[in-house]
């Protein structure tokens, strides 16, 4: 663009507006760069969706069919096309689904008021009239949700279905959703629906067997191994759990120091107690300390990931073994929040805290094989937090990776739902439904506004559109019946794609949370709106 | 920034899309199934791969193949994950797998050419593996009850009859077979698990491979530390240490600082002292054999030789764990004990009845014989050169888990391409009753199945058009008794497999159909490819 302007008259004073039609390129430019983006991911959306695979730079490849993880990995460059990428994001934020909607939906409204842009009508305009449909098709939507009881499983479940139904994961549904729905339901509040932290639900995911084998752990599971490099227990029953923030290492001088001994009696105070090299007095340390811990009644450790210092020693390890005390080690300090709050223990910062008040109670914490790896689990735990923890299976990382996403993005919907407690259709009926609507009001108005509306109407088609040509029916079809359907009052009728036909998405349970279709909404309109304003594009070094 | 900017959307990497990339991942797994074709079989040939190094390895196992061949292609990939996992859940028909995963891609891919929507196609053959996997379990498995005990030696000589010990099938199917049973445990909760680990395999170069033989007892490959300890010892108490037995050495920042040079010879005897006393608390406690993971020093060595003790040093860590769990003894990581003392405790000590150190072609070796826990067996193999053990010691591994599976499940099927061309013939009477668009890709899954008896055929040289033709036949006619009618590869015929002794275990047959199918359908989902150029490397200006 540089050439451009070193181009313009030399003679030039003062201000200069330049002229329009390089404005009319920057807009053309960023319409285009953010509709590609969305041409990119629209054979995703939906049931019938197809996978795409990105091969990272380092070699690492990932199959999804997540909408925000595609446009995440692939690494756009043009700036308005990075745009839509962040709105992909916010979409994930916000309500967790629907990602691929979103952007679709943007794209669509971006090809639309390309077309009013070369009819004339200036972005502004479009903008403002975008604005005002939105509102009105938000309202619209609130009107049709159909409100759902606190604590209804079953329109959870249903909910997680339609959005699990587009996964690869998708013929695991019937055991997935239900797990989503229990995993909320433990970690909400009825009194407080909207504190409901998807962070209280741990999902740890370990390679082998197959979805199935999947399960929702009563209690917890901790990725970490027992350490049993000295063959301490790898089963407690009736255990005592302890969650420390302390190290059963010997501390590190701050300087280096220097022994000198010039008897050979005094050898032996050092090497009496040194193997491998210990300091002379460690292993009374060591000692004290693990006599501290049994004395407390703890026979469960789990030690915080120190990098400091090494957590324990091969000495340490032997005395706890001795001791009958099972360890685990290097729990990330992240965890530490999670696991307290599930344990209902607290945990302890030094030693001297160690007091049987702090502990957990446990029924059993054992060490299962878990495909080629193992877990801890801690089952039967006496006061347990409102957290929820899944144990995640599957053939290859591949499939893995991708069932853990889709099964958070079920944890999403289903937190939405309890969030805000209104469900909708789904199919595609909702945005034919208000596109339908919206060009009715849009008979109503005059002017430039009209158009504008109308426009915005005809790109809500896109989802019903694309969700009959991605399960390979005739997209053209199915719209128009599905436009003579609703414009007869069938409001929830959608597209059943198990059926390739149009039915009652009700009758079908194909449900989904207001919150997903209206922040899809409000935010693609947004994004729009911001693209559609933009008019240069400066370039600073 | 270069202007104008196309619908194309800027990436930093290629991007290839639709039917292209279909037809990219096809080819690229076809290529990679096409180098295994040829060794499927008990005619199939073998493969020499030469790595960067110039290590040379000849294998006809599928999974060591493909772990080998460092493929690139992100959908190649995931086929050489799956012979991974069939590698690993069952431990055979690695190469059947990837063949017959590669066929139905490449029908797969000729449908979708043929204008058939891809989603329709991938619920044809997800409902062809339902009804197929049904059919073998109902129809085509036989319970190796009713077949006698003959039934473990004929599975292991299937397994064995691809591999180059195929000529000694027999004999090497006894020495599987007797392994196998022989390392029997049952666990608490009454399970019965045969671990294949427990298994030790010991490669020896010279004389033939039928003078491999099947040892009584867990082999070390090592000698005794010392040639005054004795060859033998019965009643054998063993200790098994993770620890040094060498000259106590102070560690860093101890500085010696001696004026009378009579402390000096004083210092160095307290040294040395300090490990006698170590080793004498450890033969006190009645160990008469001592092996470690770490060092002896020569030095040390004198106190188990006036012992009469055996000691090993530097035993590979893993052998020592087994030879623990076999003997019921516990590793030692150090001496120390709860009251800042240094003790060994008898309760460590294993048992076993004999440890005796014999010779073994030019190699000493320590034999445990009879330990308390388990019983251990080692298989001695004999070969004329490395390549050769290697590739025996893969095909014994193959037919180790065979056994393993058809002793845990019970059950197995026909092999010789008898369940193949069974299934293709109800799969087709089964596509024709249904009336919907999945009938083309269930016919053709049935298709796809036959890739395995014609690839028999064809290694083995004779007509596959023909053999095929006559045992499709033969299965037409579905009688009870022709179900078991397989490919006879040496005369070219078609006859009863099961009077034959070609057994394979059912388990294996439903993951390979499982397995393939999962794979073609992850890859037939995949309509983008996305492939992210490499970062710049940093810090070029």
């Amino acid at each position: 663009m540089a050439g451009t302007t070193a181009a313009a008259p030399a003679a030039r004073k003062g201000e200069f507006l330049r002229e329009n039609a390089n404005k009319k390129d920057v807009r053309l430019m960023n319409i285009e760069a953010a509709k590609a983006v969305a041409d990119a991911i629209r054979t995703s959306l939906g049931p019938r969706g197809a996978d795409k695979m990105v091969a990272q730079a380092d070699g690492h490849v990932i199959i999804t069919n997540d909408g925000a993880t595609i446009l995440n990995k692939m690494t756009v460059e043009q700036p308005a096309a990075k745009m839509l990428v962040e709105l992909a994001k916010s979409q994930d934020v916000v309500a967790g689904d629907g990602t691929t909607s979103v952007t679709v939906l943007a794209g669509a409204l971006l090809k639309k008021s390309l077309e009013l842009l070369e009819r004339g009508v200036h972005p502004t305009i479009i903008s403002d009239a975008f604005n005002l449909a939105v509102g009105r098709a938000l309202g619209f939507l609130e009107a049709a949700a159909l409100p759902v009881a606190a604590g209804d499983r079953d329109a959870l479940v249903r909910a997680a279905n339609t959005s699990l139904s587009s996964k690869v994961v998708h013929q695991y549904s019937s055991l997935l959703s239900p797990m989503a729905a229990d995993c909320i339901l433990a970690v909400s509040d009825p009194a407080r629906p909207e504190a409901t932290d998807l962070r209280d639900v741990r999902l740890v995911t370990k390679v082998g067997g197959t979805i199935d084998d999947s399960e929702m752990v009563d209690g917890l599971v901790l990725d970490q191994r027992a350490a049993k490099a000295a063959s301490g227990p790898t089963r407690i029953e009736n255990a005592k759990i302890a969650l420390i923030q302390f190290q059963v290492s010997p501390p590190k001088s701050d300087i280096e120091n220097n022994v000198i001994i010039s008897d050979y009696a005094q050898m032996d105070r050092i090497l009496k107690a040194s193997r491998n090299g210990y300091a002379p007095e460690e292993r009374n340390y060591i000692l004290q300390l693990v006599k501290k811990i049994r004395a407390s009644g703890a026979n469960v450790l789990l030690i915080q990931k120190s990098i400091l210092r090494d957590a324990v020693t091969d000495l340490s390890l032997h005395y706890l073994a001795k001791a009958k005390i099972m360890v685990v080690k290097d729990i990330e300090r992240e965890d530490i929040e999670f696991i307290s709050k599930t344990l209902g223990c607290s945990p302890i910062a030094h030693v001297d805290h160690m007091r049987a008040d702090k502990l957990a109670s446990a029924g059993l914490v054992e060490e299962v094989p878990v495909g080629s790896g193992r877990v801890v689990k801690v089952t039967g735990i006496e006061a347990r937090g409102a957290t929820a923890t899944v144990l995640l299976r599957g053939s290859n990382s591949l499939v893995l990776e991708e069932a853990e996403r889709s099964l958070h993005d079920a944890l999403c919907v289903v937190r939405c739902l309890v969030q805000k407690r209104f469900l909708i259709a789904g199919g595609g009926s909702p945005e034919i439904e208000l596109a339908v609507k919206l060009g009715q009001w849009a008979k109503t108005l005059v002017g430039m506004e009209s158009v504008c509306v109308r426009a915005f109407a005809e790109a809500l088609e896109i989802i019903p559109g694309t969700l009959a040509e991605n399960a390979g029916m005739n997209p053209i079809e199915v719209v128009t019946e599905l436009r003579r359907l609703h414009a007869a009052g069938h409001q929830h009728h959608g597209i059943n794609v198990r059926k390739g036909s149009v039915t009652d998405m009700l009758e079908e349970k194909v449900v989904q949370p207001l919150l997903v279709t209206s922040s899809a909404l409000s935010l693609a309109t947004e994004c729009v709106r911001m693209i559609l304003k933009i008019d240069d594009i400066v370039p600073v070094r | 920034m270069s202007g104008a900017s196309g619908p194309q959307l800027h990436i930093n990497g290629d991007r290839t899309s639709g039917q292209d990339v279909r037809t990219q991942n096809t080819t690229a797994v076809l290529a990679v199934a096409n180098i295994l074709k040829s060794s499927l079989g008990p005619v199939g040939l073998d493969k020499m791969l030469v790595d960067d190094i110039g290590d040379v390895t000849i294998s006809n196992d599928g999974a060591t193949i493909l772990k080998l061949l460092e493929v690139e292609h992100p959908a190649a990939k995931i086929l050489v994950d799956l012979a991974d996992l069939q590698d690993q859940e069952v431990g055979d028909g690695t190469t059947s797998v990837v063949i017959f995963a590669s066929e139905l891609l490449k029908r797969g891919n000729d449908l979708v050419r043929s204008k058939i929507h891809p989603t329709s196609i991938l619920s044809g053959f997800r409902l062809a593996m339902r009804e197929a996997c049904k059919y073998v379990e109902e129809n085509l498995a036989i319970s190796t009850d009713t077949l006698g005990k003959d039934t473990l030696l004929n599975a292991a000589r299937t397994a064995m009859s691809s591999k180059i010990v195929g000529s000694e099938a027999d004999f090497f199917g006894n020495i599987v077979v007797e392994a196998v049973t022989s390392v029997k445990t049952t666990s608490e909760q009454g399970k019965t698990k045969y671990p294949v680990s427990a298994i030790n395999i010991l490669k020896a170069h010279g004389k033939s491979l039928k003078d491999s033989q099947l040892l009584d007892g867990y082999a070390l490959n090592l000698g005794r530390a010392a040639q005054g300890m004795p060859k033998r010892v019965e009643g054998a108490r063993i200790a098994c240490l993770d620890m040094n037995l060498q000259k106590a050495r102070m560690h860093m920042g101890v500085q010696v600082l001696v004026s009378d040079p009579a402390e000096l010879e004083k210092i160095r005897e307290r040294e040395s002292d300090i490990t006698r006393e170590r080793i004498q608390k450890i033969i006190d406690a009645g160990a008469n054999v001592i092996l470690t993971t770490k060092g002896i020093d020569d030095m040390s060595l004198k106190y188990f030789v006036e012992a009469g003790a055996i000691a090993c040093r530097r035993v590979p860590k893993e052998d020592l764990k087994r030879v623990a769990r076999a003997t019921g003894a516990s590793i030692v990581m150090t001496l120390a004990d709860m009251e800042g003392q240094e003790s060994f405790d008898a309760v460590n000590l294993g048992s076993a009845e004999e440890v005796a150190e014999e010779t073994v072609s030019d190699n000493d070796v320590i034999m445990v014989r009879r330990p308390r826990n388990t019983r251990a067996v080692t298989v001695l193999l004999r070969g004329a050169n490395d390549y050769l053990l290697d590739e025996v010691d893969r095909s014994l591994h193959d037919a180790f888990c065979i056994v393993k599976r058809v002793l845990e499940s019970g059950r197995v099927v026909p092999g010789g391409g008898a369940v193949e061309a069974a299934l293709n013939v109800y799969l087709e009477n089964f596509a024709t009753t249904l009336g919907s668009r999945e009938q083309l890709a269930i016919a053709e899954f049935a298709d796809a199945l036959l890739i395995i008896p014609k690839t028999l055929a064809v290694n083995a040289a004779k007509d596959a058009t023909e053999l095929v033709a006559k045992l499709r036949a033969y299965h037409f006619t579905a009688q009870k008794h022709l179900a078991k009618f397989g490919l006879d590869l040496i005369e070219g015929t078609v006859r009863d497999n099961v009077d034959a002794g070609v057994l394979e275990p059912a388990l294996s047959k439903l993951k390979i159909i499982q397995f393939a199918t999962e794979a073609a359908i992850t890859i037939l989902r995949i309509d983008d490819l996305i492939r992210l150029a490499p970062e710049p490397e940093e810090g070029e200006e």
